[in-house]
């Protein structure tokens, strides 16, 4: 009887990890945050002739691809499941997100995210001195973000019965607390304490305008050489789930098979 | 008779025949799916399938639904509300019988 409740477990997750099965997800997304990761490396090591005009052509490249990206991505993979996935192990409908669902995602989002962005705001605001950890941002950006990957490929591991995602979430939290050592090991720019009190509202002193655009810099730098290995990682993934996936599935489904 | 040995008896038996349980555990994961999903993902023959969907569909707990994807026909196989309520309550019960932190019965 213990049994049933593991094969109706075992059941519910593999119908909500079903559209992971072909690998084609990990794929594109791995492609796709290889485009991000270069277009930030790019940007961030290509000289260009003022701050604003570089830090508007990241802006401007991360949103496009970004956007582009997704559009192309959801419409490519539509297609290669219809074509590939669907004759093969058959269609499942996503389940659809319900009002109260959707309550609980904005109310976890808040939470999580926008409440703890929104403290930091404020701390960065109300005290002076704090918005020096903005200069080490290159460092703990990314291992926060290995941090929160982690997480959330572990919940989506749980979730969708998919082991695979474990090991994603590990390499991603390696590579966010690496490229986070490498960045704390480089040093940090010199910021005299006392500029960090100007006026927010006023023009920027011209003393932290260079280590302002270091800082921006080598962020730019270590995101893109964390998010190109996890791109790998997702691609190589995706790769290895669809070689796996077509090796049982080689031909579509047909009434002799 | 004793609670949970109560609670066993009144376990719904549509659902709690091993296959069935495994379609309605498989159809309440997502919206709806076609016959070569649960084929695929039950591992029961095809005629095992069409009995088995057969009877959920009398009991009221599986709706069909015959579709088109681009211009082929498609039949998709969805849990009606009374179906997913029954689902959520046999786990329910089956959870409060056999409780996996604090051991078997």
């Amino acid at each position: 009887m213990d049994n049933t409740i593991d094969t109706a477990d075992t059941a519910v997750k593999r119908g909500r990890g079903y559209w992971f099965v072909d690998g084609f997800t990990e794929l594109l997304a791995g492609v796709l945050f290889v485009l991000l990761g270069g277009a930030l490396l790019a940007r961030a090591l290509v000289p260009q002739d003022s701050f604003l005009s570089r830090f508007m052509g990241i802006v401007g490249d991360v949103s496009v691809i970004k956007v582009l990206g997704f559009f192309v991505a959801i419409a490519l993979l539509s297609w290669l499941k219809d074509r590939f996935t669907y004759p093969r192990t058959g269609f499942a409908r996503g389940k659809r997100v319900t009002l109260a669902e959707l309550a609980v995602f904005v109310r976890n989002i808040f939470l999580l995210v926008i409440l703890p962005l929104l403290a930091c705001a404020a701390v960065f605001i109300l005290i002076p001195d704090a918005r020096v950890a903005l200069f080490s941002m290159p460092a703990w950006l990314p291992g926060g973000l290995g941090v929160l990957w982690v997480v959330l490929s572990w919940v989506a591991a749980e979730r969708m019965g998919l082991p695979r995602f474990r090991w994603l979430g590990a390499g991603m939290l390696v590579a966010g607390l690496a490229v986070g050592a490498w960045q704390w090991a480089a040093g940090f720019p010199v910021v005299p304490v006392e500029a960090l009190h100007a006026d927010l509202m006023g023009p920027l002193p011209e003393v932290l305008r260079a280590p302002l655009e270091e800082t921006v810099i080598r962020l730019y730098i270590s995101l893109g050489v964390l998010i190109v290995p996890v791109g790998v990682l997702f691609a190589v993934s995706g790769l290895i789930t669809f070689l796996r996936y077509r090796k049982e599935n080689p031909v579509p489904y047909t009434e002799e098979s | 008779m004793s609670a949970p040995l109560s609670q066993l008896s009144d376990l719904d038996r549509v659902i709690h025949e091993p296959a069935r349980l495994v379609l309605v555990a498989l159809l309440s994961s997502v919206e709806s799916a076609d016959f070569l999903f649960l084929l695929k993902e039950s591992k029961l023959t095809k005629g095992n399938l069409s009995v088995h969907l057969s009877r959920l569909e009398e009991a009221g707990y599986l709706k069909v639904e015959k579709t088109f994807r681009g211009k082929i026909p498609h039949t998709e196989y969805r849990l009606t509300p009374k179906g997913r309520s029954a689902f959520d309550q046999y786990r329910a019960s089956l959870g409060s019988i056999f409780d996996p932190k604090k051991g078997r019965v």
